[in-house]
């Protein structure tokens, strides 16, 4: 929290006095406004999310351009996990959260009566903080979510009537691995398992498991924050690549990183309000709240 | 100046306190090997080794024992051997050998010295608190060498003296057991011995916190020596008592026969074969009683067994995965999770007679009033079921969470996500629960009195593949054998022992043997089912984390 004794007050922001003394900027709406062409990929409006009693994210509204990276930063516990997971409705497995407000994918409303999650989840795929390679083979894996799916099927009384899709798994298998910069690397190796990976290879891999059912959307929750610096820019090439075909997200507690891979950057601070969004050039260099520009300096986190 | 103190860094010379404390360890581990081999009669009392009557023997041990480490002790207070000891030796270590010095000083005040209750009372109080207070007061040195060496010091000067041997006996008044000698000299060596070498540990290390390490450590590498020693007598015992029995006039060999085991689904088995190898174990192949069988075997037990257990599994492991799935993935409610919890874990404490009585009260009149393999199946089934439960539960509780978030971000249906990536990573685990149940219940026998057994020697095997039939009418589908009541390895064994006598005439063995031959029949029919699920585990684990 920002102190009125220490932090300098710019002349322009309105601040409040709280009962604890302290001065909290008011967030001013404007500040998330942020204007492209084209149609928005994901929209999210008003939404608010509580755990329990917890208020998790307050009032956010956001367009995400498609075929672009988005990047949201913010300290810990400021909400930015909780809104990536109300992008594919993941939250809906945590019973005590409730989830208010509108968000639409490619202009449809997720947060409505009839929605098949299955869809949903194919269209908006996700990778997670620590790397979750199912204790499997690398093939199995990778097309683990198609043959859930029944895209490809490969069982025994297919094989034994001659419709078995192996090659066009086979094909899945190197498409995706290629797509997540991972092929060259595991190529003579598919049928081990995936957990004797390394740990920026096993990320990719989620990576490649995600792209394989096909997704418009794709989430990542803090992607390279378990890897080392070498298997993180990896991962940080690999996401720019992705920009070309998929909408990606991605929560990040690195801000150089956040800068160096992202087109817009959504800055979340403690609270759960959304402060600001916009290019990720304006908010590094001339953010428009104090309380982001403190925290992208360093002396607020 | 600082108060730490240091020691040196690296040192690879064996110091005269660890050549001592060594020396003493090597004797206490002598002494209790001797102790335990004299109290199981493996060695006579009165067998003199070395020309010395062995109790004279323990005695000189014991002291050897007491000077050793009494001099370790002294040896490093005066700081002529290097060691780091605290200042006390603690707490603990005083409270307890004041005890043993209570115990003790009590015991000789009051039978020996014939002292009244305020006078024995006084000297034990006197004795305890003197003891403690040499553990206490004096450097950890001093401290934990004196009081055991003391303790090793009387008990030794006791056998040396003959004070204590074979002859001696004591009844105390008001109770009705007598401490004789042979057995109490034995008894005293054990816990001289323990004693002693866990004092020896500790100056072997040095003392201080090395030292209190080395003596934990002692004591528990002999917990697990211990451990491992009782279930080697164990099974030591029943191979020896049970071997000879089950190999009588077995053959091995080759060539001989060349034919198939082809009436395992028969009626009788005279004689197993199996191709190019001549291998005849009639115990374990052949009928309990028949006209023809003269040595009376085992194969309906074992049969009975197998057949009960397979039973029991396809009824339990079904029912107890899909409960567990149900409580692991499916329920939100805590209190009907808790409600289930409690309930399985009651059933899994019910004594098994109870599930026997059930069965027999409500299973039996169901299937036709009779016996029957069915309601043994199905009642050992219910004794499986619990253990199922539980540790299924808890195998699937254990899989991490990131396989269905995995899962789920891909959009696969929870459904499709326990079978695929939750199922498969809990495999170990379920099949850990099965084994140990099945170890259970192949075991069981109260409730196989009731709902099972039927003639103590049963003259047929247990035919359940080949006896079923199929009908036109409702039914459909009957089978003789799953409503024949049987027999079961240890209801044989139960049944055996207590009739007391063996079918017909002329058996090559008595029915004690009989018995023995039975238990170990049992024993490997059971560890072979553990082989079995352990290869089954091991099996799974490989193919999930690459081991």
């Amino acid at each position: 929290m920002s102190n009125a004794d220490t932090t300098p007050q710019r002349q322009d922001a309105q601040a409040t006095e709280t009962t604890t003394g302290e001065t909290v900027e008011t967030v001013r709406d404007e500040w998330a406004d942020y204007d492209f062409d084209g149609e928005p990929m994901v929209a999210v409006e008003d939404v608010n999310v509580h755990y329990g009693d917890d208020h998790a994210l307050k009032d956010v509204s956001m367009d995400i351009p498609e075929e672009s990276v988005t990047a949201l930063i913010g300290p810990s516990g400021c909400g930015k996990s909780t809104f990536l997971r109300c992008l594919n409705r993941m939250n809906d497995r945590i019973t005590s959260a409730r989830i208010d407000g509108s968000v639409a994918v490619d202009g449809e409303e997720i947060y409505q009566d009839g929605v098949d999650l299955v869809e949903l989840r194919k269209r908006v795929g996700m990778v997670f903080q620590a790397p979750n390679p199912f204790p499997k083979s690398i093939r199995e894996n990778i097309s683990y979510g198609p043959r859930k799916h029944g895209d490809i099927d490969t069982s025994l009384l297919s094989r034994l009537l001659g419709r078995d899709d192996t090659e066009a798994e086979e094909a899945l298998v190197e498409q995706c691995l290629r797509d997540a910069a991972l092929y060259e690397e595991v190529a003579d190796r598919l049928d081990d398992n995936a957990l004797g990976l390394s740990g920026g290879q096993q990320q990719r891999l989620c990576i490649a498991r995600a792209l394989a059912v096909d997704p418009d959307v794709l989430l990542m929750d803090e992607p390279a924050s378990a890897l080392d610096p070498i298997a993180t820019a990896k991962i940080e090439d690999l996401i720019e690549e992705l920009a070309e075909d998929y909408t990606v997200v991605v929560v990040t507690h690195n801000m150089q990183q956040a800068a160096r891979i992202s087109d817009q950057t959504a800055v979340f601070l403690t609270g759960g309000e959304l402060v600001e969004y916009g290019d990720t050039d304006q908010i590094f260099e001339d953010p428009e709240s104090q309380r982001v520009e403190d925290y992208i300096t360093g002396k607020f986190g | 100046m600082s108060t730490v103190t240091r020691n040196a860094l690296v040192s690879t010379e064996t110091t005269l306190r660890e050549y001592v404390s060594t020396g003493v360890m090597a004797l206490g581990a002598v002494l209790f090997l001797a102790s335990w081999a004299v109290l199981f009669q493996w060695v006579g009392e009165s067998t003199p080794v070395l020309g010395v009557a062995v109790f004279t023997l323990f005695g000189v041990l014991l002291l050897a024992m007491a000077v050793g480490i009494a001099g370790v002790g002294v040896a490093a207070r005066l700081g002529r051997v290097s060691a780091s000891p605290s200042a006390s030796a603690g707490l603990v270590v005083g409270v307890l050998f004041g005890g043993i010095g209570f115990v003790t000083g009590g015991l000789v005040a009051s039978q020996t010295l014939g002292m009244g209750a305020v006078g024995w009372l006084a000297v034990a109080l006197a004795v305890g608190v003197a003891v403690a207070a040499l553990a206490v007061v004096p450097r950890e040195d001093v401290g934990s060498t004196f009081p055991p060496a003391l303790f090793l010091a009387f008990v030794g000067a006791l056998l040396v003296t003959g004070t204590l041997g074979l002859g001696w006996s004591w009844s105390p008044d008001g109770v009705s057991a007598t401490f004789v000698g042979s057995v109490m000299v034995p008894v005293l060596t054990v816990a001289g011995s323990l004693v002693g070498s866990w004092s020896a540990a500790k100056a072997r290390a040095g003392f201080g916190t090395q030292g209190r390490e080395g003596g934990a450590f002692y004591l528990i590498r002999l917990s697990v020596f211990g451990m491992l020693g009782v279930l080697a007598l164990l099974v030591g015992f029943i191979v020896k008592n049970g071997l000879e029995t089950a190999l009588t006039r077995a053959q091995f060999g080759l060539g001989g026969h060349v034919g198939l085991p082809g009436s395992i689904l028969g009626v009788t088995l005279p004689n197993w074969s199996v191709p190019f190898v001549d291998v005849q174990v009639p115990f374990v192949t052949n009928v309990s009683q028949s006209l023809f069988v003269e040595v009376p075997g085992l194969a309906p037990a074992i049969l009975g067994t197998l057949w009960l257990v397979v039973g029991a599994m396809l009824f339990a492991i079904p029912l107890g995965l899909a409960a567990a799935i149900f409580l692991a993935e499916y329920t939100e409610s805590r209190l009907f999770r808790q409600l289930v919890e409690i309930a399985t874990n009651g059933l899994w404490s019910t004594p098994s007679i109870v599930f026997g009585l059930f069965g027999l009260a409500f299973l039996v009149p169901r299937f036709g009033g009779g016996k029957s393999l069915l309601s043994g199946q199905l009642v050992l089934g219910f004794m499986l079921l619990p253990l199922v439960v539980i540790t299924s539960y808890e195998s699937i509780k254990a899989v991490p969470d990131e396989y269905r978030d995995a899962s789920a971000a891909l959009g696969v249906t929870q459904w499709q996500t326990i079978k695929s990536a939750v199922l498969p990573a809990a495999m170990p685990g379920v099949i850990t629960g099965v084994i140990l149940g099945v170890g259970r219940i192949a075991g069981e026998t109260a409730p196989l009195l009731l709902v099972y057994g039927g003639p103590p020697f049963s003259s047929q095997n247990p035919s359940v593949l080949s006896s079923f039939q199929f009908t036109s009418a409702p039914p459909f589908v009957s089978n003789t054998a799953l409503m024949d009541a049987g027999s079961a390895l240890p209801y044989q064994l139960y049944t055996s022992i207590t009739s007391g006598r063996l079918p017909g005439q002329g058996a090559p063995f008595s029915v004690q043997e009989f018995g023995w031959g039975t238990a170990l029949v049992l024993l490997v029919v059971v560890l072979g089912l553990y082989a079995f699920g352990i290869a089954g585990r091991i099996y799974f684990r490989r193919k999930l984390y690459n081991e």
